[in-house]
């Protein structure tokens, strides 16, 4: 990947940029463009590692990225969803710790990026910022709780329609590219698990899955299915988006 | 101001609730030797899971660190006690004119979704015995005694299981000879056995805690 510089045709901060950098200010957002690259992100990249600080925040325009958390024992599975709705790299802006997850490129696209160091003296120069980012911080604590409890109760029918859901809303379209190996890993289920959720969703009409490709053809109707008896509601796939406007 | 003079002292009350899921918090709570349980709810409140544990370690109000108006989980009293308090508005001033504070503050954000981010996946993969175990130790570090009241309904609701599984992974401790359990009555007898029994996320949330806020690193905020 190539990093190119922000060029004034460009439209990081429209609405159909990043959705956090649509919220500074035109003050802030003329700081900004002087630190601002775009970067192409491959699918299976990864962004940042576990335990080490991030070198760089990413705000995805058309990219969506997993983050992964293992535990000790070596288990994996994915906390949380980052799109054109989100950044990578939150802990930059809580004081520049280390991440406790892996952040991974789940499908490909463009990202706008600065350098940690700049975020850090950006921080201190604009409470406006930090408060839109703090505010996205809070839609992220709220998401991973989410999670938590989704892999308490929930069938996998209903983790992946929620998957599903949370890959839909960050994307620009109505597909989704993810093989079942990959779904199965994130949800931290077996494959043939997740082969079996997929099939009654297709045969129900609701997805068409081939090859790694999924179609959504009924986007209520799979929202239906994470609400579905017993009543599991709206709350597991309310993602950070609708949290961070009501924040800033 | 010292930030101590804006707080007053309260008494946490047993399965009160401090604050509900969108409603706004009228104090922060910085709890002594009281502590509070941050429950995640389904909208249909049928099912209630406890993703954090709030005590001496910690401040109830996490979200007003981060300038949100609106708290995003359950806060009920899991153990009553002596908690230090500050109104919220006062608590958004104090931050907004002590950087240092809040440098401090938002690196327990940090370990926050660091224990949150474990707990989601621990909610995935671990067994209720090692989470027992786990929730056991997190209990005893902020009841600051080896001895507490917990019925199994409420272990049920916390860990999200039924009532019966609970009642075999007790058993099973109590058999191992870690605790003592009888009629809600929670002894700890072994306590470094109750470690091994319980899953990695313990350790974990104890080492992320330790690197951001151990009194050492406190001196050198970033």
């Amino acid at each position: 990947m190539t990093p190119r510089k922000y060029t004034p045709d460009d439209s990081a901060f429209g609405s159909d940029g990043n959705r956090l950098l649509a919220l500074l200010s035109e003050e802030d957002a003329a700081r900004w463009r002087l630190h601002l690259e775009q970067v192409d992100l491959e699918l299976g990249q990864v962004l940042s590692e576990s335990g080490s600080p991030p070198a760089y925040v990413y705000f995805p325009t058309n990219a969506i990225v997993s983050l992964l958390y293992t535990t000790a024992e070596g288990e994996c599975s994915e906390i949380a969803v980052v799109g054109c709705d989100g950044l990578v790299g939150i802990s930059v802006f809580m004081g520049g710790n280390a991440t406790p997850s892996q952040a991974v490129v789940q499908s490909a696209g463009q990202a706008w990026r600065l350098s940690a160091r700049a975020v850090r003296e950006e921080r201190a120069s604009s409470p406006a910022v930090l408060r839109v980012m703090l505010g996205y911080v809070q839609a992220m604590l709220a998401q991973v709780a989410q999670t938590a409890a989704c892999n308490r109760y929930h069938s996998i029918d209903q983790l992946l329609c929620r998957r599903l859901l949370l890959g839909l809303d960050r994307s620009r379209s109505d597909s989704l590219v993810m093989t079942q190996e990959l779904a199965a890993s994130l949800l931290g289920v077996r494959r043939e698990g997740v082969t079996g959720a997929a099939l009654k969703l297709q045969q129900a009409g609701v997805i068409r899955y081939s090859r790694g490709h999924i179609s959504v053809l009924d986007r209520s109707e799979l929202l239906a299915r994470t609400l579905s008896a017993p009543s599991r509601t709206a709350a597991c796939r309310r993602g950070p988006a609708a949290r961070v406007a009501l924040a800033a | 101001m010292q930030f101590a003079a804006g707080c007053e002292a309260v008494e946490l009350v047993l399965s009160d609730i401090v604050c509900q899921p969108g409603e706004l918090l009228t104090h922060v709570h910085f709890p002594v030797d009281g502590f509070i349980s941050l429950l995640a709810q389904e909208a249909d409140h049928s099912s209630l899971l406890e993703v954090g544990m709030v005590g001496r370690e910690g401040m109830l109000g996490v979200h007003e660190i981060l300038g949100v108006a609106r708290a995003p989980m359950r806060a009920l009293v899991q153990g009553a006690g002596l908690s230090m308090r500050m109104a919220t508005a006062d608590f958004r001033a104090e931050i907004g004119r002590n950087a240092a504070l809040r440098a401090i503050l938002l690196r327990y954000v940090h370990v926050c979704m660091q224990q949150l981010a474990s707990s989601a996946v621990c909610m995935r993969f671990h067994d209720l015995h090692p989470r027992l175990a786990r929730w056991l130790l997190m209990t005893q570090d902020r009841a600051r005694t080896d001895r507490f009241r917990v019925t199994q309904e409420f272990l049920s609701t916390m860990l999200g299981v039924r009532r019966v599984g609970v009642t075999a992974a007790a058993m099973a401790l109590q058999e191992q000879g870690l605790i003592a359990y009888h009629r809600g009555d929670m002894q700890v007898l072994d306590r470094a056995g109750l470690e091994a029994a319980a899953c990695s996320c313990y350790a974990n949330d104890r080492r992320a805690y330790r690197a951001q806020l151990a009194p050492g690193r406190l001196r050198r905020p970033d």
